[in-house]
């Protein structure tokens, strides 16, 4: 008997030993005491290793103790050790009595063969994740996470790629699962890493569009910004200042309004091609009186003051012209207004 | 699951097979075993036969020595004492008698 033999005899009775931890040592210790060489007569057959010939170690101490009629004391559970294949088993146990649970509820006798049915549509998710994560890693991660597989900008690579992996994931999955458990694994852990990338995304790109309306005052609704349409910036003085650029505290350039302009008066519209702000000057709200008539711009409304500003002396002057007063008083007029004496003319009037 | 469960049938009639084998002669773990599967009983495990020594020992059917071996550590031989052949025939009357019902039934209803 060579030592690698020895070895795994020795690692196998002390997992035995282990899983009858519940047992009187003496009864232990009897149970045990054939064990050593009986092992060494089955490595002698050359049938394979001990796991294989004889299955796992706690396997065997169960199936020894149902035999010797000590099952009654259920060693298990006095065991501290909660070993992998009884979480695997409790854990299995479960699962399929949720299956038979919630199967009804979906209208299917298990809920698995509903879940059977729902694998083409996670074929297609899981294109569409590998294509995500494709993109994300070719484009060195530059970009916020859209919605499209974008390598650089371009809509058509995006959706090419997707495509493709689209349609490689759908054929991969209508194939058989490997035979080999290596490749088998592999595809789980790969599965379980791209749910776990895809749950990441999805949280940061939740996050992300919630955070928008405090990031950009103009992309969202309920900001008191939405109706800006232009920004005018004046100095101390009072003078419009022309052309000027904002920024929000992280240095980014504030985005505010359009540049399309309508003068709301004349009805007029354009599109501006001032690079800051105001982009429209032409409509300052705040304009002061024109100096000079040449402005060709001159809101109307200014230039009708003064001409209602008038009316009462025009009406002053129309109304004896209306009365019974004859002609002649519009004659003598002129007159008394030289010598600033409206009374001949106010007087026709009480 | 198969209505008639061989590894079931075996858990039932074990302790009568190796009480059996026993009365061949002496032998240690392995061996019965070997003895076991060499006359059909394939599926029987090996934990199983040490199980049912352990108990059979425990209830006094069995006396047990031990005998030095040449290349490996020491071999421990079963042996059946005379309580253990009195409990070997009071047991193969009981199978006897149920295999017999058991053949009746199967040949009255014509499937053997």
């Amino acid at each position: 008997m060579n030592d690698i033999a020895e070895d795994e005899i020795t690692g196998y009775v002390a997992e035995v030993r282990l899983a009858l931890g519940g047992l009187p040592e003496a009864t232990r210790e009897e149970l045990l005491d054939d064990l050593p060489e009986h092992l060494a007569e089955v490595l002698a057959e050359g049938n394979g290793t001990l796991v294989e010939r004889l299955g796992a170690p706690s396997a065997y101490a169960a199936e020894l103790l149902a035999a010797a009629g000590l099952a009654t004391e259920s060693p298990k559970d006095m065991s501290p050790w909660v070993r992998p294949d009884e979480v695997r088993e409790r854990v299995l146990r479960w699962l399929r009595a949720v299956d038979v649970r919630v199967g009804p509820v979906l209208g299917y006798e298990r809920a698995s063969e509903f879940l059977v049915l729902l694998r083409p549509a996670w074929w297609v998710l899981r294109g569409y994740l590998v294509a995500m994560v494709l993109a994300h890693l070719l484009d060195g991660g530059s970009g916020p996470v859209g919605l499209l597989p974008r390598i650089g900008d371009s809509v058509l690579v995006a959706l090419a790629l997707l495509a493709g992996c689209v349609v490689a994931s759908i054929w991969f999955g209508r194939r058989e699962l490997p035979d080999k458990p290596w490749p088998r694994y592999a595809l789980w852990s790969g599965t379980a890493v791209l749910v776990l990338l895809a749950l990441a995304g999805f949280a940061g790109a939740d996050s992300s569009s919630r955070s928008t309306p405090y990031m950009d005052a103009t992309y969202s609704g309920g900001s008191p910004y939405d109706s800006v349409q232009d920004v005018f910036v004046y100095d101390s003085q009072g003078r419009l200042v022309e052309d000027a650029l904002l920024y929000d505290q992280n240095g980014a350039p504030l985005r505010l309004g359009s540049q399309y302009c309508v003068d709301q008066r004349t009805g007029d519209s354009w599109t501006s091609w001032q690079r800051g702000y105001p982009h429209c000057p032409q409509v300052n709200p705040f304009r002061s009186p024109p100096p000079s008539p040449t402005d060709d711009v001159t809101p109307s409304p200014d230039s009708s003051v003064p001409a209602s500003a008038a009316v009462p002396a025009a009406s002053a002057s129309e109304r004896p012209a209306g009365g019974a007063v004859s002609p002649s008083a519009s004659v003598s007029a002129p007159a008394p207004a030289r010598s600033s004496a409206p009374s001949p003319s106010a007087s026709p009037s009480r | 699951m198969p209505c008639v469960d061989t590894t079931q049938l075996l858990k039932g009639v074990l302790d009568l097979a190796v009480l059996a084998v026993l009365r061949e002669g002496d032998g240690y773990g392995y061996d019965i075993l070997r003895r076991l599967r060499a006359a059909g009983l394939q599926d029987v495990g090996d934990a199983s036969v040490y199980g049912t020594l352990r108990r059979l020992f425990a209830n006094g059917f069995l006396n047990t020595y031990v005998v030095p071996s040449d290349e490996g550590p020491h071999r421990k031989y079963y042996a059946l004492n005379a309580a253990g052949r009195a409990e070997l025939e009071r047991n193969g009357k009981t199978w006897r008698g149920f295999a017999s019902i058991m053949d009746d039934l199967l040949r009255d209803r014509g499937t053997a």
